[in-house]
């Protein structure tokens, strides 16, 4: 397992530094056929903050960073890094370094090779191949056929691609999925320390709990929309947000409505309601005074998880 | 798209290192080996196949005896060029199938700088495999004359045949990178390739040479001087490499340009 603290192994730029680049993502749209994945898309990623671009499955997350990329043309809008489009970079291994799903490995291919291939392909140094695998944990499995690697393995080989050209701005695509709870751990450790260098790190996920410890940005998207693109700080602190559970929710809408015209309730998937800014005691006495049956009345803001799901689950219904 | 400068040395410098990158592919697998030892069986029975034929009633086939013959026997060192459309084939294929494209893509965007050096590592590896089916062939063929009455092969003409095989093979690799972008599906591709050359193609330029002689075996036929049944003439040398050169830049450039759009998912 590879040690959290990757010194020598990555260079050590100066936070704010020349290397990170901002990520720009402005009008966004794509649709493949009559499917629109991605619509009039919307949002920055700032140097030297991990930033998680979550949304459930589906939302678009995929298309978005293979946009950004130069692999899918844009059906309108576009995605610069450092102002520049993927395809105009010079030396583009050297500036963004990405790992994404659905990126394969020839299974009779060494590690070693892999590596080696794509840094002769991006102009890169062929013995950072050994660091970059020492630098994942995968020193041992080196000489391997991919084809005999395991979910987690094939994670760490991505990333180290993805660090082949020692890149300012990181792009991963759901790097969590696979790794062993250790593995998670290390690469939030290893998220947080390449952005305390001033790099640019971009995460996406569908779980929030997954990344949530280590991200201080949030761009959230659900059916290609942007929904909320915050720091995470203030995904919480929104408004007074209540759970509220009762098999009469029509009836507590309309006393809401007299009492508390300013409240604002959301469906959530599970059967709940999201109540917004409102207090807690006015809507325990609304419920009483209408003979609503409450079964739960309860604040949501320390649930991040709860309101990921309301803010995509809000676009999906 | 482009326009017409001369490359910097910047640039010069990238491509060599993309064509590169592509024979590392190559080489980092054990496929092209696999294929180079099929190949050599390939052309040995092709070899042993034209020294030892029984005469058929019905159909001339050029006597070992007389040159058209002997030119026939020394021909059969291109049989390579099923392996070097194979390989051109599947490399290209493979990158889909394995979605390594992405990665690919991700180290070089420009995806015209990819195609053109993914062409050029396949006309390597193809003027490999023709070289190595030659030197095969010919070792094969040299050891097995000496047990039949045979005519005499200038040394030039030798020499002509054996280029003509390594830079058709060269030429049938690149149009099988060409046939892998254009078909996209690894087994579809692959099969359609060997129906065509084994199949359908073979038929044609055996049976009907009038048309044969202009598709891409047929033309191989020509650049590699051989004679078809019943004294049935191919194209001259210089004919022949001009009509293949001619495919291979058409599916090239086709494959090139239909690369250059499509979504990479």
């Amino acid at each position: 397992m590879a040690s959290p603290s990757p010194g020598p192994l990555v260079s050590d730029a100066p936070a704010g530094g020349p290397h990170g680049a901002r990520i720009e993502v402005t009008g966004l749209t794509k649709t493949f056929g009559s499917v629109l994945a991605v619509d009039d898309l919307s949002f920055a990623v700032e140097p030297g903050r991990v930033t998680g671009f979550l949304g459930p499955n589906g939302a678009g997350k995929t298309t978005t960073l293979r946009c950004l990329l130069g692999l899918v043309a844009p059906t309108s809008g576009g995605a610069t890094i450092g102002g520049r489009h993927y395809h105009d970079l010079h030396e583009p291994m050297r500036v963004v370094g990405s790992a994404l799903e659905a990126t394969g490995f020839h299974p009779g291919r060494s590690a070693t090779a892999h590596l080696r291939v794509l840094a002769r392909a991006g102009g890169l140094d062929e013995a950072r191949a050994p660091e970059v695998l020492e630098l994942v944990g995968l020193a041992e499995s080196a000489s391997r056929k991919v084809g005999g690697f395991s979910l987690g393995m094939r994670q760490r080989l991505q990333l180290a691609s993805a660090l082949l050209g020692d890149p300012g701005v990181l792009v991963l695509d759901e790097p969590a999925n696979g790794l062993d709870p250790e593995g998670i751990a290390w690469l939030r450790a290893f998220l947080r320390y390449l952005a305390g260098q001033g790099r640019t790190v971009l995460v996406s996920s569908h779980v929030l709990s997954e990344v949530e410890q280590t991200v201080d940005d949030v761009v959230i998207i659900a059916q290609g929309r942007l929904v909320r693109a915050c720091p995470l700080t203030e995904l919480t602190e929104h408004g007074q947000r209540l759970v509220v559970r009762t098999p009469q929710a029509a009836e507590l809408v309309s006393a809401l409505a007299s009492v508390a015209p300013q409240a604002r309730v959301t469906a959530v998937e599970d059967g709940s309601l999201l109540v917004e800014d409102v207090e807690a005691p006015v809507v325990g006495r609304a419920a009483l005074d209408a003979r609503v049956e409450l079964h739960e009345l309860r604040p949501a803001t320390s649930d991040l998880e709860q309101v990921f799901l309301s803010l995509t689950g809000g676009a999906t219904s | 798209m482009s326009t017409v400068t001369a490359p910097s040395p910047a640039t010069a410098g990238r491509r060599s290192r993309l064509v590169s990158a592509e024979l590392l592919k190559v080489t980092s697998t054990r496929m092209w080996l696999g294929l180079l030892a099929a190949l050599c069986v390939y052309v040995g029975i092709g070899i042993v196949a034209t020294v030892f034929a029984p005469e058929q009633p019905g159909v001339t086939v050029p006597r070992l005896t007389t040159a058209a013959g002997m030119r026939n026997l020394f021909a059969q060192g291109g049989g390579g060029y099923l392996f070097a459309i194979v390989i051109g084939t599947l490399g290209m294929t493979q990158e889909l199938r394995h979605q390594t494209l992405t990665s690919t893509l991700l180290a070089e965007p420009r995806r015209n700088r990819v195609m053109v050096a993914k062409m050029a590592a396949y006309a390597v590896v193809g003027a490999v495999y023709g070289a190595v089916g030659v030197l095969f062939g010919y070792a094969l063929a040299l050891g097995l004359l000496p047990f039949k009455d045979h005519g005499d092969l200038p040394a030039t003409a030798m020499w002509q045949i054996a280029g003509g095989a390594v830079i058709g093979c060269a030429l049938f690799a690149v149009l099988g990178v060409a046939i892998g972008a254009l078909i996209r599906n690894q087994i579809a591709a692959v099969l359609g390739v060997l129906v065509w050359v084994v199949l359908v193609e073979a038929l044609l330029v055996a049976l009907l040479p009038t048309v044969g002689k202009w598709l891409p075996g047929g033309a191989l036929n020509g650049i590699l001087q051989a004679t078809g049944f019943n004294d049935a003439q191919y194209l001259p040398v210089w004919a022949g490499a001009l009509v293949l050169i001619g495919y291979t830049v058409v599916f090239g450039v086709l494959a090139a340009a239909t690369t250059q759009r499509r979504d990479v998912t």
